[in-house]
């Protein structure tokens, strides 16, 4: 205890919102430059900095998928490529390894060195989500047909992108080279760049300021009274293993379902485990959730679930394990492919919830409906250029032990929809309809959120449909008596021959055709007998849903 | 030429009177009447033509700011209003965005719509995004829709349809058959209300509009007729969201303009206090009891975003109701005197969770029991117990130091100045924050700012942040406690009018450029004929582009001069410029779009004439203890009304007492009082 006499509070505190604004404002910039749909609509990137040794201190609010992963990311590039007395000032690393990363090349990681003069302080780091990173499809996502990451795109281990300040224009060449659009690519990672070297500055100031003897002290106090507050969160929580299983629909067409088993083991110390290995093997299509991911998502839903929403760093992740068997699902071996991993991201944190929910059950929710990502994508006959509609369809929370669940909000991830007038603009199709489906949020007490409706026309002569949802054979589930929701489905030209459509599948489409996409409703929470008449009555006024459903699920008449 | 204006807020109504032969200015300030504010404004109005001399009937110009259209919505007071939309798309408006304003937050929940879903129409129709007619509109489904709306008892009708704001023909016949069906209804038109893609947005700002419509109708309607009845003969003229003024038609037919009178008008004071003491680019800080205010000036003009959010929960981008029409650059945060410090992991923090103003501070006496940034600065000797809002209210310092010693002090074992200390450098800090967006990420130069600071709690903290963030002068307006008001007179008759064309900047683009302008020019005018001031109209154009492909775009000032084949390249050389400011990054041979289009028609005003505060003449002058850590912590302070200060100036540490604000000065900082009656502090060049 006597290292913490050493600084008072007030300092203590000045340089805690120092790192925490620096890592946020490194994000802001970050935002406002990149060209990549993720990074600027989705926030699909993150931010951090790290101590010399590679320690995690503080991080921007940006996406979880990222900043679970890198704590590990820098460790791993420390220790096994730059030993840091290899580093000097002006120097950057950039890399894209879906292992040693975040699990899918077009997360691209730029770690910067920090130095006072020749002593070197910390590090800046960013991740961002690329346009593209080359491979079979363009975004390089491509889920059906890839059977090994070889397949997805360039792959970069880590490599010294700047030296002396500025970027290895060999690399560039490089990278540039093997993507579709090397122009946003470029741009975007100078943007990486230029947000980390303006961190770097406020970093130095910060260390100059203080001494970087008081800062590196401070660090320690940080991380070990993170580590304590996690703890104390974590023993909050009834000890004993909690252990709940569901399905992913399938990989594609003709495939078994995939099983997604968790086991949350709280020893009510203070500490949690949470291990995958019941799960199924690693799958010969790109949806596999390497380590660093399911890390990343399995920490968001403990904190989430504790309540224990403190800045991440690498002291109140001490107390926290996440486990997968080698050669599973949820810990591939390399060269697993895993492009479309985001896929899974709502199911970790539903599983976890599912476990969880027999602990906490004021803190469970029911079952999200899933999301829905498809691409469609040609030649458009108007200009003679490629054409990709790139789309996600949100729909609804589940019921809470308090409340309905939300309507139309982006579960876990946190992205923006894309309008229907931008959708229009820029790709030959039309959107017919986008609309709640009614009844299918999930029966409850507190209702879950209702499905989503979606049907796009094409307008091209032809045009390649990638579909990546689920939920079409497994519902998601209700808790505590609440019902699951309905299931999703897609389906070609609904009203004239109308054919259903797996989860996951690549088809051609034609002029004409219409692609009704129908996201399955979210569980219910506590048993339907128990709903208020008013809300009943309120759900049919506003055509959540009918009368008939409202009769058969709930018993309700309608007062005269 | 005498003018007047008034800004009416939920607590009070400021009143300002300019002369501009003499430059002299008289202020009151007076409590709000909110259930006919017609009657503080009369009130408020009478008492300085009394003290002027003068009549109704010399006054050449009456100017208002309000916030009735905004509390209509925050309070979710506003009329019964349906939504009349495409068919297929009723789920537009309760969608939304869909991403949650805290990632860590998974419980959440939505802002509740303007309208339910209950009210959400639909009619058969749809255009394509060029604006072609693929499905016409079906008239029985128009009939069906309006009875549904007036069988319900809706008083007002929004109608937003697919693509409207490429062709508004559909909605035009929908608003036309309403007309025939029921005269008195309003109806408002998303191709005329905000004619740019991206639907939710569009049509939520409509809503808003149509929701409010008749709520600022009434108000604007009753208080024209008690100004005229009094004797008023010029027509009073509202302030809207962009800091230019209308006439009270306009703002009756498009309230959604008006939603940020008050703020817009505070900026404006800014920007006229910056003319006055020759600084161009102003930072404007403005800290109340709850939030804290930060806007911009560039070149002289009040910064503009093209859009807003009313009513945000917790002040977070992307809780509130997205409205598409420009306003004046604001970032709030939940920052102000009221925000209270608590302890987390051994370290303090502060707000984003406020006393208020009931039960406020603990100082107050009004049951306050968490200590908050008023107390803290109590407790350092910034603010006088006796001498809080001109010493109508006495402060309990002793409650205070009580309160920080038990929440703060004794669990960190800090002693009372320590603990207040450290409250108000986190708070001081979160506001470097915020500025450092304001400033260094939007590419403006703190070097070349000055700081203008308001609010009751502004001046407060302005000099610490000036040194934070580098700004080497803050300027303490006079009449500070009045700012909107007296921003007001500052205003012009300005109206923005935009429309969404996508297109780049290429020689192939130009006619379809010069087409969009004159069509812009078409409306202008047809709106300026609804501006009852005549006089000569001044055309700027500005846009919102991007280099191809990006998905944020920046506001750019266009040329003036012919749209011919050199525009294009004139306007990309001004967005690189611009881009660069912004983004210190640069790309010549990148191509570049615009996505908005916008056409400014102002109406410049006579010259304002001198500006003469009338000092108070309050000329106390003291000493007391006040915390200063440079000086070692508790040094015997001079404290001071502004009237004593004279022109030579004073060097800090000291303290500057107006009866609405208290100002630190900062040891080794120069304050001195201009000629207008603005105080002026140079921040010690080595301490910035």
């Amino acid at each position: 205890m006597k290292r913490q006499d050493e600084i008072d509070p007030i300092t203590l505190t000045v340089i805690w919102k120092g790192l925490l604004s620096i890592a946020e404002e490194l994000g802001l910039t970050l935002r406002h430059t990149a060209f990549s749909e993720g990074v600027r609509e989705g926030d699909d990137f993150s931010t951090a900095v790290f101590d010399a040794k590679g320690r995690m201190i503080a991080q921007g609010p940006f996406s979880p998928g990222h900043l679970g992963s890198f704590p590990y990311v820098v460790q791993a590039v420390l220790r096994d490529y730059f030993p840091p007395d290899r580093l000097r000032p002006g120097d950057g690393i950039l890399l894209n390894d879906s292992a040693l990363g975040s699990g899918h090349f077009p997360d691209t990681f730029q770690i910067m060195p920090v130095f006072m003069g020749e002593r070197l302080i910390g590090f800046v780091c960013n991740s961002a989500h690329q346009v593209d990173m080359g491979g079979a499809a363009p975004g390089s996502q491509k889920v059906h047909g890839v059977t090994e990451a070889f397949q997805e795109g360039l792959r970069i281990l880590p490599v010294r992108f700047i030296r002396g300040g500025e970027p290895d224009e060999d690399i560039l060449r490089l990278v540039t080279g093997n993507v579709r659009m090397p122009d946003k690519v470029r741009g975007d990672l100078m943007a990486q760049h230029a947000a980390n070297r303006s961190a770097a500055v406020r970093l130095e100031a910060l260390f100059r300021e203080q001494g970087p003897e008081r800062v590196e002290a401070a660090y320690e106090i940080l991380l070990d009274r993170s580590e304590a507050s996690m703890r104390q969160a974590l023993a909050k929580v009834p000890a004993g293993t909690y252990s709940f299983e569901d399905h992913v629909d399938d990989y594609g067409p003709e495939t078994p379902p995939i099983r997604i088993a968790v086991d949350v083991t709280f020893d009510g110390k203070g500490e949690v485990t949470v291990d995958f290995s019941r799960s199924s093997d690693q799958v010969p299509a790109a949806i596999n959730s390497y380590l660093n991911y399911t890390r990343a998502y399995a920490i968001f839903a403990i904190k989430v679930f504790c309540d224990a929403l403190w800045p991440q760093n690498a002291g109140n992740m001490r107390p926290i394990r996440i486990v997968a068997r080698e050669g599973s699902f949820f810990n591939p071996r390399f060269p697993a492919p895993s492009g479309g991993r985001a896929a899974l991201q709502v199911r970790i944190f539903d599983t976890i919830n599912g476990a969880i929910a027999q602990a906490l059950p004021e803190r469970a929710m029911g079952a999200f409906s899933h999301w829905s990502n498809p691409n469609i994508g040609g030649i458009d006959d108007r200009t003679g250029r490629p054409f990709v509609l790139y789309d996600v369809g949100l729909a609804g929370y589940g019921g809470r032990h308090d409340r309905d669940g939300v309507e139309g909000l982006s579960p876990v991830m946190n992205c923006s929809n894309i309008p229907v007038e931008v959708h229009e603009t820029l790709n030959p199709v039309r959107v017919r309809r986008l609309e709640f489906i009614a009844n299918s949020g999930g029966a409850g007490r507190h209702r879950g959120g209702c499905g989503l409706r979606k049907d796009i026309e094409l307008l091209n002569s032809t045009a390649t449909l990638s579909l990546l949802g689920d939920r079409h054979k497994f519902q998601p589930y209700g808790l505590a008596g609440g019902e699951p929701g309905a299931l999703a489905e897609t389906i070609l030209n609904p009203g004239r021959n109308a054919r259903t459509l797996p989860s996951k599948a690549l088809l051609q489409i034609e002029k004409g055709d219409v692609v009704s996409f129908r996201l399955s409703g979210a569980g219910g929470y506590g048993p339907p007998g128990e709903r208020d008449p008013q809300a009943i009555a309120e759900d049919i006024a506003d055509g959540y849903v009918t009368p008939e459903h409202a009769a058969a699920k709930y018993r309700f008449a309608p007062a005269e | 030429m005498i003018r007047i204006s008034f800004d009416i807020g939920g607590t009070f109504t400021d009143c300002v009177l300019h002369d501009g032969a003499g430059g002299r200015v008289l202020a009151h300030k007076l409590p709000s009447t909110p259930a006919d504010p017609a009657q503080a404004v009369l009130t408020g109005l009478d008492a300085l033509l009394g003290q002027a001399g003068l009549a109704p009937a010399n006054v050449a110009a009456v100017l208002h700011a309000t916030t009735v259209a905004t509390n209509a919505v925050i309070e979710r007071k506003g009329a019964p209003t349906a939504l009349i939309t495409t068919a297929g798309f009723r789920d537009v408006l309760i969608i939304g965005r869909q991403k949650r304003y805290e990632t860590y937050d998974l419980y959440l929940d939505k802002p509740e719509p303007l309208v339910q879903r209950r009210h959400i129409l639909e009619v058969a129709e749809r255009l394509a995004a060029d604006g072609t007619v693929v499905e016409s509109l079906d008239p029985a489904s128009v009939d069906a829709a309006i009875e549904r709306a007036l069988a319900s008892g809706r008083q007002s009708v929004a109608i937003a349809l697919l693509h409207a704001y490429a062709n508004p023909t559909h909605e035009q016949m929908v608003a036309a058959r309403l007309a025939e069906r029921a005269p008195n209804v309003p109806v408002s038109l998303s191709s005329d209300i905000s004619p740019k893609f991206r639907e939710y947005e569009r049509t939520n700002t409509t809503v808003v509009n149509a929701y409010v419509r008749p709520v600022v109708d009434r108000y604007l309607g009753q208080l024209q007729d008690a100004l005229k009845q009094r004797g008023f003969q010029r027509e009073m003229m509202v302030m809207q969201s962009n800091g230019g003024l209308v006439s009270p038609a306009l703002a009756r037919r498009y309230p959604v303009r008006i939603l940020e009178s008050g703020p817009a008008a505070g900026v404006l004071m800014a920007s006229l206090v910056g003319e006055a003491v020759g600084a161009r680019h102003v930072i404007t800080f403005d800290m109340g009891g709850t939030t804290a205010k930060l806007g911009a000036v560039d070149d002289g003009q009040p910064a503009i975003a093209p859009a807003f959010e009313v009513d945000p929960v917790r002040y977070r981008k992307g809780s509130g109701l997205p409205v598409s029409v420009p306003a004046v650059e604001l970032l709030e945060i939940g920052a102000g005197g009221g925000s209270i410090a608590s302890l987390d992991m051994g370290m303090i923090g502060v707000g984003p969770q406020s006393a208020g103003a009931e039960p406020g501070p603990i100082c107050y006496g009004k049951g306050g029991r968490q200590p908050t940034v008023t107390d803290a600065n109590l407790v350092l000797g910034y603010i006088d117990p006796g001498y809080f809002n001109g010493g109508t209210m006495p402060l309990d310092a002793a409650a205070a130091a009580a309160g920080i010693r038990q929440h703060i002090g004794q669990p960190l074992g800090l002693s009372d100045g320590e603990a207040a200390w450290g409250i108000h450098l986190v708070a001081t800090g979160n506001m470097e924050h915020a500025m450092r967006l304001v400033s260094v990420e939007r590419g403006r130069d703190p070097r070349r700012y000055a700081l203008v600071a308001f609010g009751g709690a502004g001046p407060l903290h302005a000099a610490r942040l000036a040194r934070a963030i580098g700004i080497p002068r803050v300027v303490v307006p006079a009449a500070a406690g009045v700012g909107s008001a007296v921003g007001l007179l500052q205003a012009e008759p300005r109206i923005d009018v935009s429309a969404t064309r996508l297109m780049r900047l290429e020689a192939a683009s130009v006619p379809a450029m010069a087409e969009l302008y004159s069509e812009l020019e078409r409306r202008a005018r047809a709106e300026l004929a609804l501006l009852s001031d005549a006089g000569g109209v001044r055309w700027s154009r500005y846009g919102y582009l991007r280099y191809a492909g990006q998905g944020f775009e920046v506001h750019v000032d266009l040329p003036d001069g012919a749209i011919d084949e050199s525009y294009p390249a004139r306007a990309a050389a001004a967005f690189h410029d611009a881009y660069q400011r912004k983004h210190r990054y640069r790309d010549e041979a990148g191509a570049v779009e615009a996505v908005d289009w916008a056409l400014v028609a102002s109406l410049p005003r006579p010259p304002t004439g001198e500006w003469r505060f009338a000092a108070s003449a309050d000329q106390r002058q003291g000493r007391r203890n006040a915390w200063f850590p440079e000086a070692g912590g508790f040094v015997e302070t001079a404290v001071m009304a502004r009237a004593s200060i004279g022109s030579q100036g004073i060097v800090g540490p000291a303290i500057v007492e107006d009866p609405d604000c208290t100002t630190v000065v900062l040891p080794g900082d120069l304050a001195r009082i201009d000629a207008s009656g603005h105080l002026l502090i140079d921040i010690a060049r080595d301490r910035t």
